[in-house]
C-alpha cells in the first residue's frame, strides 16, 4: 500500500487530470436539528464531539475556526468515506455531507495516516503498526545486508549494487 | 539457470541497489510518526528558524491568482537562485519557498512595501528526513528533480517486486509455510479492520 500510494502521490498531477477530481468534492448526506450554543474559545472541542456523538460519527476529526456567524466545520477522517460536518447555531441544526470516492485520494489519506494525535483507541493503535513498519524497514534492511555478507559468492555483484544505488543516492542529496 | 535462483537474485540485488532508499523512507517515517521528538528538542534550542539574508527594493508586476508560479519564477530568476520551489499568495505578499535536499530559502515580496525578503533556513535533522521523504512529482521544471522522480517510481516498484519474490521464496521454504500464513493472515486482518474502521 505504501509503494502504490507513492506511485499515486508521485504522479498527483497527472492523476487529477485522468480523474477530473482537483480537490475533494462533497455531496450533501443528511441534516439534523442540533442545539449545542453558540462556540466559544474554551468549548470548542467539546462541541465538535457533540457534534460528531449526535450524528453518529464520533471518531478521529479535525474543527476548523468558527465563522463569524458562529458556524463551525468539522472534517470526519475515515480513510474511505470522509465527511463534513457544519453545525449552524443560528438554525440548531448540523448538516452532514459526505466525500466523493476517488481512488487517488484513498491512496493519500492511507499514506498520511498517522500519529498519536488524536484521542480515540483505534487511532492509536493504527499509529503502533506505522511505527511497527517503520522498525520491520530498518530491520529489513540490516538483516538483508547480514544475509548477503553470509553469501560470499554474492559479494562482488552485491557490493556493486550497493555502491551504485549509494553513489546516485548521494548525489542526489548534495546536488539536488 | 532455474527461475528460483533468478527470483532470489533479483531480490539480493534489488534489495542492495535500492538500500539507500528503503532505509531513508523507514528512518524519515520516525519524524512524520513523532513530530514532537526531535521538533521539540530544536524549538527550544533559541535558534531562530530563519535568518535574514538580506532585504531589498523590489517591484514585481501584480501577480493573479493561479499565476503565482510565474512570479515565483521571476523572483528567483532575479535573484540568481534555481532548484524546486512552491509559491504561496499570503494577502499581499508572494511568499516562494526554494528549497534543495540539505538548504531552504524563502522569499517574501511584499507588494505593499515594493521590498524582496531573503531568508535561510537553518539545517535542522527532521526537516532533512521529512524533506527527503516528502521530495517526489513531476512538477518541478528541472531534469534533476524529474530523475528524482523517476528513482521513486522505480523504488516503489522495487518494493512490488520485492514482495512478490520474498513471498515466491516463502512458499519455497515449505517449513515455515504454516508460521507464515499465520503471519500473513493477522497481518491483513488488522490491516483490513483498520482499514474499514478508521
Amino acid at each position: 500500500m505504501y509503494a502504490v500510494s507513492t506511485m499515486a502521490m508521485n504522479h498527483r498531477v497527472l492523476l487529477r487530470e485522468i480523474t477530473g477530481m482537483e480537490a475533494p468534492r462533497f455531496v450533501p448526506e443528511r441534516e439534523f436539528s442540533y442545539d449545542g450554543g453558540m462556540p466559544e474559545p474554551g468549548n470548542i472541542l467539546a462541541l465538535a464531539r457533540g457534534v460528531l456523538m449526535a450524528a453518529g460519527l464520533d471518531g478521529a476529526h479535525g474543527i476548523g475556526r468558527p465563522q463569524p456567524d458562529g458556524r463551525v466545520v468539522i472534517q470526519r477522517q475515515d480513510l474511505i468515506t470522509p465527511r463534513r460536518l457544519t453545525y449552524i447555531p443560528a438554525e440548531r441544526k448540523v448538516t452532514v455531507e459526505r466525500m466523493i470516492y476517488s481512488t487517488p485520494q484513498f491512496l493519500e489519506r492511507f499514506h498520511r495516516r498517522r500519529g498519536f494525535q488524536h484521542a480515540y483507541w483505534l487511532d492509536n493503535v493504527w499509529a503502533v503498526t506505522v511505527d511497527l513498519v517503520i522498525a520491520a524497514l530498518i530491520l529489513w534492511v540490516l538483516t538483508g545486508l547480514w544475509m548477503w555478507w553470509e553469501l560470499k559468492v554474492t559479494r562482488p555483484l552485491g557490493a556493486l549494487a550497493l555502491a551504485g544505488g549509494l553513489a546516485v543516492f548521494l548525489w542526489f542529496v548534495f546536488n539536488v | 539457470m532455474k527461475f528460483h535462483h533468478i527470483n532470489r537474485r533479483t531480490h539480493l540485488y534489488l534489495a542492495l541497489a535500492l538500500l539507500p532508499w528503503f532505509l531513508i523512507y523507514g528512518v524519515s517515517s520516525i519524524p512524520f510518526s513523532h513530530p514532537r521528538w526531535m521538533g521539540d528538542r530544536y524549538e527550544k534550542d533559541g535558534i531562530p528558524q530563519w535568518t535574514v539574508k538580506y532585504e531589498k527594493p523590489f517591484d514585481l508586476p501584480m501577480t493573479q491568482p493561479g499565476r503565482q508560479r510565474e512570479a515565483g519564477e521571476s523572483i528567483l530568476r532575479g535573484e540568481n537562485i534555481g532548484g524546486a520551489f512552491g509559491v504561496m499568495l499570503q494577502g499581499t505578499k508572494v511568499v516562494v519557498f526554494q528549497h534543495t535536499f540539505l538548504t531552504a530559502m524563502r522569499l517574501t515580496y511584499d507588494s505593499g512595501k515594493k521590498t524582496l525578503t531573503v531568508e535561510e533556513r537553518r539545517f535542522r535533522w527532521d526537516h532533512f528526513l521529512t524533506g527527503m521523504h516528502a521530495r517526489g512529482g513531476f512538477e518541478q521544471a528541472s531534469l534533476a528533480d524529474d530523475l528524482w522522480a523517476v528513482i521513486v517510481d522505480l523504488v516503489c516498484l522495487g518494493m512490488i517486486v520485492w514482495i512478490a519474490s520474498g513471498l515466491i521464496m516463502w512458499w519455497n521454504l515449505r517449513s515455515v509455510r504454516r508460521s507464515g500464513w499465520a503471519a500473513i493472515v493477522t497481518g491483513l486482518a488488522l490491516f483490513l479492520f483498520a482499514t474499514m474502521r478508521l
